[in-house]
């Protein structure tokens, strides 16, 4: 017999599905910025924030939002060499292929794009730019003068290092917007729309202000680190469902079960 | 999920920790009530410190009423207080009946009467009226004074002017008053005595000014009834 707790599970398997994206204060806010950055004659955004934060759910969700609207394409993953992005860029811009040994001449890429002015404009996500190098990000910022192709740019904030100090940015990014943790009240928010979005109410009324308080205090309102955390909640929830079902309380989930998965994860260290 | 068991036994280790400082705090309570309790029995067998009402000092000779003796045990090095009943016929014409602040620390070995007492639980800073045997002996007004210049009480400086002042030492008693006012100039007494002694040391026409002075001042009855007196 499968546990209701399964369900529940499986709606925290991180992902930056669209479905997925759930609409709370702060993600709406930052949309909207984003959206209006767009409409501005600017070069680069730069978006950026901790790991977990909700960067590539956003630029997938502004990528769908806006496909039919603006000519915007979607860079996931970070090309593993110039050649890779060039070839990618070119299909972009062209709508051909180039064959796989062809590299392509950077310098009739730009004046391309030169030549492009004024009849198109494209909008190129590029997520977890911090991979592409000071040589690439150069490159990068050359084909954004063109004005035929606007970059928004997604970087991680690392605790060691201050990527808007970087020179390369310094004088090219005209916007810049930053993600931060959830608060507890989004951050319960979000919990309790993706449940029931998934029609488990029972289950989201399960969690209370206190577990919810509990839940940030571990995750400090941190959107992966919450997945992972109410993945394991209910993955012991299940376990218990399904052979120990006295150690479970179905109208309030306990503490305990909460902190035995804060354990699991290293949150707690016993 | 094949790692619960450990997991349970991790959960119980943590929240054991997490107990500990409770215990602790519910010990430590434990044994802060048990101490409080255990003081709060053995309180009344201690020793008060004792003060007169400085209002009474005029009804103490007119009522006959039950007095305190002001015993100074040695040995213990505190004083106690017996309730002896005192008669208007018993009382010798040269004792001089004062009430004084009890004071703690110091004892005068001039006292003349000591006498057995019995203990008697009282709490503490209750007001009593005290008989004090006034004594010839110079040593007794040295060790208040020099009590004084260690405390800066006023009472003592009080007294030592009052008792100057009785005894006809009028400079000394002026000096005294002196000292008191300088610690607290808003005691009538002490400026009457102040007057005084300069009217009886010939310097009217100095205290009559002082005292004009200290009228404008504290609009004091006292002082008014003395200056019209002096006027005269």
């Amino acid at each position: 017999m499968k546990s209701r707790y399964e369900a529940a599970k499986n709606v925290f398997i991180d992902s930056i599905d669209t479905d997925d994206y759930i609409e709370l204060d702060s993600s709406v806010t930052a949309y909207k910025q984003l959206q209006h950055s767009i409409d501005k004659p600017l070069k680069m955004i730069l978006l950026f924030g901790k790991p977990g934060t909700g960067k590539s759910i956003l630029l997938n969700r502004v990528a769908e939002k806006l496909k039919h609207q603006k000519e915007i394409y979607y860079f996931d993953t970070p090309a593993t060499s110039e050649k890779e992005f060039f070839h990618k860029l070119f299909k972009v811009l062209t709508g051909q292929d180039l064959p796989k040994n062809t590299e392509v001449n950077f310098s009739a890429l730009v004046n391309y794009c030169k030549g492009l002015r004024g009849k198109r404009e494209l909008i190129i996500l590029l997520d977890e730019a911090q991979m592409y190098g000071p040589d690439m990000m150069e490159k990068i910022r050359l084909l954004s003068d063109s004005r035929t192709v606007k970059f928004i740019v997604s970087l991680h904030k690392t605790e060691d290092e201050d990527l808007i100090a970087k020179e390369h940015f310094q004088s090219r990014i005209w916007e810049v917007i930053e993600l931060h943790n959830a608060t507890k009240e989004d951050q319960a928010a979000y919990i309790h729309k993706k449940l029931l979005k998934k029609n488990l109410f029972e289950i989201a009324n399960s969690l209370k202000e206190k577990e919810m308080k509990l839940i940030h205090t571990f995750t400090k309102g941190n959107y992966r680190e919450c997945n992972k955390l109410l993945f394991t909640l209910f993955e012991i929830c299940e376990y218990y469902d399904t052979n120990e079902p006295s150690k479970i309380n179905y109208e309030r989930i306990p503490k305990r079960i909460i902190e035995m998965a804060a354990i699991k994860l290293g949150y707690i260290d016993v | 999920m094949y790692d619960i068991k450990p997991l349970e036994e991790q959960w119980k280790a943590y929240h054991r920790k997490k107990r500990r400082p409770f215990y602790f705090i519910i010990i430590f309570s434990l044994f802060l009530f048990a101490g409080i309790y255990f003081l709060m029995n053995n309180k009344d067998t201690a020793l008060e410190v004792l003060q007169s009402s400085p209002k009474q000092k005029n009804d103490t000779l007119k009522k006959h009423k039950s007095s305190v003796e002001l015993i100074i045990n040695h040995s213990l090095d505190q004083l106690e207080i017996n309730e002896v009943e005192v008669s208007k016929k018993q009382m010798n014409p040269t004792e001089v009946i004062e009430d004084i602040p009890i004071l703690e620390e110091e004892e005068t070995s001039d006292i003349k009467r000591v006498k057995p007492i019995a203990k008697k639980k009282k709490s503490v800073r209750k007001k009593m009226h005290l008989n004090i045997i006034e004594t010839s002996n110079v040593s007794a007004y040295k060790d208040v004074e020099k009590r004084f210049y260690q405390s800066h009480d006023i009472d003592d400086a009080l007294f030592l002017a009052k008792a100057y002042f009785r005894k006809g030492d009028y400079k000394k008693a002026e000096y005294w008053a002196l000292q008191t006012n300088k610690v607290n100039k808003n005691i009538d007494e002490s400026w009457i005595i102040f007057v005084k002694s300069k009217v009886k040391q010939g310097r009217k026409n100095e205290a009559i000014s002082i005292l004009e002075s200290y009228v404008q001042k504290s609009h004091s009855k006292e002082a008014k009834n003395l200056l019209s007196k002096l006027k005269k």
